[in-house]
């Protein structure tokens, strides 16, 4: 530990004295983040996979033959063809259609929730570990007592009454709702340490109002974990929102969703797997190209990582 | 520890008491039983439909306060979790329902550790090599692979093999066939239904203890009396196995104590796709017959899980961990 930190100074004197002699531009903590990132083979193939995913799921309605709400009555249960590109289900609907809609509604879930629940987690968390004392007990067992039922039985029991257009906003909402109580908590233990900074102390003992601290000094402190929590609770959302509606608890017809589909094929598994695979490959597909991507921008944002290379 | 236990103890029936109650409102608030009856055809009569609410303590003209106090009252004085909108004791399912669970989940839990946490300490000592990054791989990938996906693909391979077979080697729904009397067949006829459930929940219980006892295993292998170890001339794996390996195990044990919880509840989707009536099956059609009563009951039981777990954490944790000391 001690070497590579030597080897850090040094190296950043000796980048600090080519500044001055050579008039190098210093590379900035962005452009750092960038390079080391691009640098992971497995991270870049995620990111292009995501944007191909995004693409589809914009272009797909607009190029597809049919709508994912027009069934095509006499094309019932048709394996892949010039007209139904990825076939059929039962009912008549364009496979197609139907993935190209329901990984749109999906990414909507996935990133709505993710982000939403990385701020309420990083609001609730921060605050806890700020005020300690008897707002840190209350809170705590609050939190605590929020984990005793498991949220997937919870969610389940409230998006159970919304269906229709907006019933995807509800299962949004609803996956919120009870996903940011395990977060919020991981994110107290990291502000442990923060409260005790002596910036933090510093501010305190100026007066500095409560909430501007936690605005200013914790929260962005926060930052790169909150980040690749954002980017990784994406994964966690969708395999909660497929799992739903997977049930028949989620999003129902006449709007779909992956897990919609998955439930549509579950019936027809040997007569029309096309039904099956479509939607299973996007899942995949989508789910562990942000995995990878959480992973590439953990290595890059880490200072620790030891991700090989130059920085 | 007695009193350490008693303390904690009646903190945890304290939060379950307060999470269960407010599951029941959140389910009182969000689930209507009276629309079951208002879809039928012909709609059968206000003032029936009105009486069988009443009956089961779910009818929405009376005050919510009220019904949750009646509720309440009729657990604990007279152990009466209440009645789903058939007018069936709920208690009594959801008793059944738990034997078919465990039957499915025991041999997945106990396999899901074994291997989760082989390999978590495999790779944590091949660090970067192939064997890890291959195996890190694999372990991404059904990290995020969704449960239903992974399940279904189980099934369609289940049902390729039966047929290049010709014969039923595998069982695809339920967990019970075999109606005679031999235990041997009987043993052999549960076997060819629990494998392919098993192989789903082993894989999605052994990816997690692979990460996460591999990070906890590279934590302590970095540490100085890892590193004392070493100086003192032990071999690599000596040291590993007496220092390292002994404090990675306590987090993996907090977890395994938790999981007790996830145990009974977490295969709702395996349940559902390989048609095993167990909890997890049960819950879903509490929510789809807007059965407030039943699916308060499941929860309670997840949550007296949970906290079981939690309380056999801090044992754990106690007996294991030598720097703790609770007194």
């Amino acid at each position: 530990m001690a070497d590579s930190e030597l080897t850090v100074t040094t190296a950043a004197v000796l980048t600090a004295e080519e500044d001055q002699s050579t008039g190098l531009r210093r590379t900035g903590r962005l452009t750092l983040i960038v390079k080391r990132f691009a640098r992971r083979p497995s991270a870049v193939v995620g990111l292009v996979l995501l944007v191909l995913l995004v693409v589809f799921a914009f272009v797909g309605p607009r190029i597809a033959q049919w709508g994912y709400d027009e069934p095509d009555f006499l094309a019932l249960a048709q394996a892949p063809s010039a007209e139904h590109w990825f076939g059929t289900t039962t009912g008549g609907s364009d496979v197609f259609a139907l993935v190209a809609r329901g990984l749109g509604r999906s990414l909507a879930i996935g990133i709505l929730s993710s982000v939403a629940i990385t701020v309420i987690a990083a609001i609730v968390g921060t605050t806890i570990a700020f005020f300690e004392g008897w707002v840190e007990r209350v809170g705590m067992w609050v939190l605590d007592m929020l984990l005793v039922v498991p949220s997937f039985l919870l969610i389940a029991m409230i998006v159970r009454s919304s269906s229709g257009a907006n019933g995807w906003l509800w299962l949004t909402l609803g996956i919120t709702a009870f996903g940011w109580i395990g977060y919020a908590r991981v994110l107290r233990t990291l502000t442990l340490s923060l409260r005790e900074l002596d910036y933090v102390h510093a501010a305190r003992y100026m007066g500095v109002r409560s909430f501007t601290i936690i605005r200013r000094h914790l929260i962005p402190n926060l930052g790169s974990v909150l980040i690749i929590q954002t980017v990784l609770g994406v994964v966690a959302a969708v395999n909660s929102e497929t799992a739903l509606s997977f049930l028949g608890l989620g999003i129902k017809a006449p709007d779909t969703s992956l897990g919609t589909i998955l439930q549509a094929g579950q019936s027809v598994i040997l007569t029309a797997p096309w039904v099956l695979i479509a939607p299973s490959v996007a899942l995949v597909l989508l789910t562990f190209s942000v995995q990878l991507i959480g992973d590439g921008l953990r290595d890059a944002i880490d200072p620790n990582s030891r991700s090989g290379g130059r920085a | 520890m007695g009193t350490f236990l008693l303390r904690r103890t009646a903190n945890y029936v304290a939060m379950l008491f307060v999470a269960v109650s407010a599951t029941y409102l959140l389910a009182s608030a969000f689930m209507d039983p009276r629309s079951n009856y208002l879809s039928r055809n012909p709609r059968p009569p206000m003032d029936s439909i009105n009486a069988s609410l009443t009956a089961a303590n779910i009818n929405d003209e009376d005050p919510l306060l009220l019904r949750y106090w009646r509720w309440l009252t009729d657990i604990v004085l007279h152990w009466n979790w209440g009645l789903s909108p058939d007018q069936e004791p709920v208690a009594s399912a959801v008793a059944t329902r738990i034997g078919a669970s465990t039957q499915l989940v025991t041999l997945a839990t106990v396999l899901a550790i074994v291997i989760g946490v082989g390999i978590g300490v495999y790779t944590a000592i091949r660090q970067y090599k192939w064997q890890d990054r291959v195996l890190g791989g694999f372990a991404t990938f059904f990290l995020v692979i969704p449960t239903a996906v992974l399940a279904l693909f189980v099934v369609i391979g289940a049902i390729y093999i039966n047929e290049a077979l010709g014969f039923r080697l595998f069982y695809v729904t339920g967990l019970h066939s075999y109606e005679g009397d031999s235990p041997w067949l009987w043993l052999l006829d549960f076997a060819q239904h629990l494998i392919l459930p098993t192989i789903v929940l082993t894989i999605i219980g052994a990816v997690s203890y692979h990460l996460t006892q591999r990070t906890y295993l590279l934590d302590t292998m970095k540490a100085d009396y890892v590193r004392t170890a070493r100086a003192k001339g032990l071999p690599l794996n000596l040291a590993i196995r007496k220092h390292a390996l002994r404090t990675s195990l306590i987090p993996t044990a907090v977890n395994v104590a938790f999981s007790i919880a996830a145990v009974f509840t977490g295969a709702v989707i395996t349940e559902t796709i390989f048609a095993i009536n167990g909890l997890g099956r049960y819950f879903v059609t509490t929510i789809i017959n807007n059965d407030i009563n039943g699916a308060t009951c499941i929860a309670a039981f997840a949550g007296v899980c949970a906290l079981v777990g939690a309380l056999l954490a801090d044992v754990v944790v106690a007996w294991l961990d030598p720097r703790i000391r609770i007194s």
